[in-house]
């Protein structure tokens, strides 16, 4: 990389945390990649204001990517913005990668990591963990996961350019996601058990209420996220009529 | 006794309680805004998660036990609820702080589960305002034929996270008033004790953990790891 410096590059990543600052329908993440690209736009097109000018409209235009990968794009997309490729290429580039950045970042990040990690902090707080402990637990542990492909992102954009797609492909990102399941189902398991015998569970307000837990449980594995919003109004609408029968009592 | 000063003059009406509740109600509406901007403009650290947004929350207030365990029990519902893409999602951080809030503040067992009702309810609205002020950015942008030098970028961008900010203010500062000014009376007259109150609120989110098996692969493909984790469980809360 011919104008790209460390400091260019440490402020393209602090200005990634803001990639969905402004995040809209019509463009997506379009004007949070403009905004993390600038620093090293800015170092490429330093002779150059038009061309600088010209280049932040063409970074506005559409983009989408799990937040976490955008690194990727920005690395690969700043290695051939220094290396003088044709606009058209970086469009190209551009529309290339984002589909499979948000789908591999989705699968990996929200359907994986993050649910094992606030199952099992949840399991920790039903176990009777301190407030401290299951805050700090949950924070670090999700972090590490969370920095570190956010770093990663970026380092493997820049290392390799247009070819990011056999970088991708030999991280294996996907088969990680499935590598997480089992650990996660196991995590669930731990939930279930603790959530229904447990004594800040449903445990300790009768064999009722551990029934109507399971049978619960039993819905959500049957009826999948169809059943998650009948599921919480139901919650809502219990409430609801135990209040009023304790005010007409 | 006559107020000398402005500041004076406007707590003189107020007894300490009131007082207090009124700034803990300023506190809280912050940290809404704060942890809103987690959800999906800044960072995305997951301070935002229920979680840990009901620490905070009752930290705020200077109960962070009751806090964990409004977080604990709205995360058990929100579990399968993630910030994909352009997808409508219940808002838990402005939710959770409008729960701790109401918590917190009310007496006796109904509490906790009239809190956590009233978040599962904000929740969505949160997810609604989130929807209006995407579409509200979409304004920010130069708009066909126009153009949106360098320079600019970072002042739309202070002005977007700046939107997002008072919007979660907004969603947690009517929550929490919508929640004391109405639901004292319930609280007041809730039936049920403590643990039964806690198992309703289990009982129910038992419902996101079959939802999160189900996308992990389902209990055919799982069972036997989910087996272990059962059994594990299950050993575990008899030796503790």
């Amino acid at each position: 990389m011919r104008r790209l410096t460390r400091g260019t590059l440490a402020a393209t990543f602090l200005r990634s945390f803001f990639i969905q600052g402004v995040w809209n329908y019509h463009t997506m993440l379009g004007a949070g990649f403009a905004f993390s690209l600038l620093p090293g736009l800015r170092r490429v097109y330093s002779d150059d204001p038009e061309g600088l000018e010209a280049s932040v409209q063409r970074h506005l235009e559409h983009f989408n990517s799990h937040p976490y990968l955008s690194g990727v794009a920005l690395g690969a997309v700043l290695r051939l913005e220094d290396e003088g490729v044709d606009e058209e290429t970086v469009r190209r580039f551009k529309i290339a990668v984002r589909g499979p950045l948000g789908s591999l970042g989705d699968r990996l990040v929200w359907a994986t990591w993050l649910p094992l990690v606030v199952v099992a902090s949840l399991v920790l707080y039903w176990l009777g963990a301190g407030w401290v402990w299951v805050t700090v637990f949950f924070l670090a542990v999700y972090n590490v996961g969370h920095l570190g492909l956010r770093a990663w992102g970026l380092r493997a954009g820049l290392a390799a350019g247009r070819d990011v797609a056999g970088r991708l492909a030999a991280a294996r990102i996907g088969d990680r996601a499935v590598r997480l399941e089992p650990v996660g189902a196991v995590f669930v398991g731990l939930l279930a058990a603790v959530l229904l015998g447990g004594p800040l569970g449903s445990a300790d307000g009768g064999a009722v209420w551990m029934g109507l837990g399971a049978a619960a449980f039993v819905g959500g594995l049957v009826g999948g996220h169809r059943v998650w919003r009948p599921a919480a109004a139901g919650t809502v609408v219990v409430v609801v009529l135990i209040s009023l029968l304790g005010v007409l009592r | 006794m006559i107020c000398r000063t402005p500041i004076g003059w406007l707590l003189q009406p107020f007894s300490g309680a009131e007082a207090q509740l009124g700034i803990d109600l300023l506190r809280l509406s912050l940290l809404g805004g704060l942890l809103g901007l987690d959800g999906t403009s800044v960072g995305q650290f997951m301070v935002s998660r229920p979680l840990v947004a009901g620490v905070f929350a009752g930290w705020v207030v200077g109960d962070p036990v009751t806090g964990l365990a409004v977080g604990a029990i709205l995360e058990l519902y929100l579990l399968v609820s993630f910030p994909t893409g352009g997808a409508r999602f219940p808002e838990g951080a402005t939710a959770t702080v409008v729960a701790v809030g109401v918590a917190t503040a009310l007496p006796g067992p109904g509490a906790l589960p009239l809190g956590v009702v009233l978040g599962l309810v904000w929740g969505q609205l949160g997810g609604l305002s989130v929807t209006l002020y995407r579409k509200a950015n979409t304004r920010l942008l130069p708009q066909a034929g126009e153009a949106l030098r360098a320079g600019g970028l970072g002042r739309v961008l202070s002005i977007a996270l700046t939107l997002d900010f008072f919007r979660a203010v907004v969603v947690t500062t009517t929550g929490l008033i919508v929640g004391l000014s109405l639901l004292g009376p319930l609280a007041a007259a809730w039936p049920l004790d403590e643990a039964g109150s806690k198992a309703l609120l289990v009982a129910g989110g038992a419902t996101s953990a079959g939802i999160l098996l189900n996308d992990l692969g389902g209990l055919r493909a799982r069972k036997a790891w989910f087996a272990v984790g059962l059994l594990a469980g299950l050993i575990g809360v008899t030796l503790l």
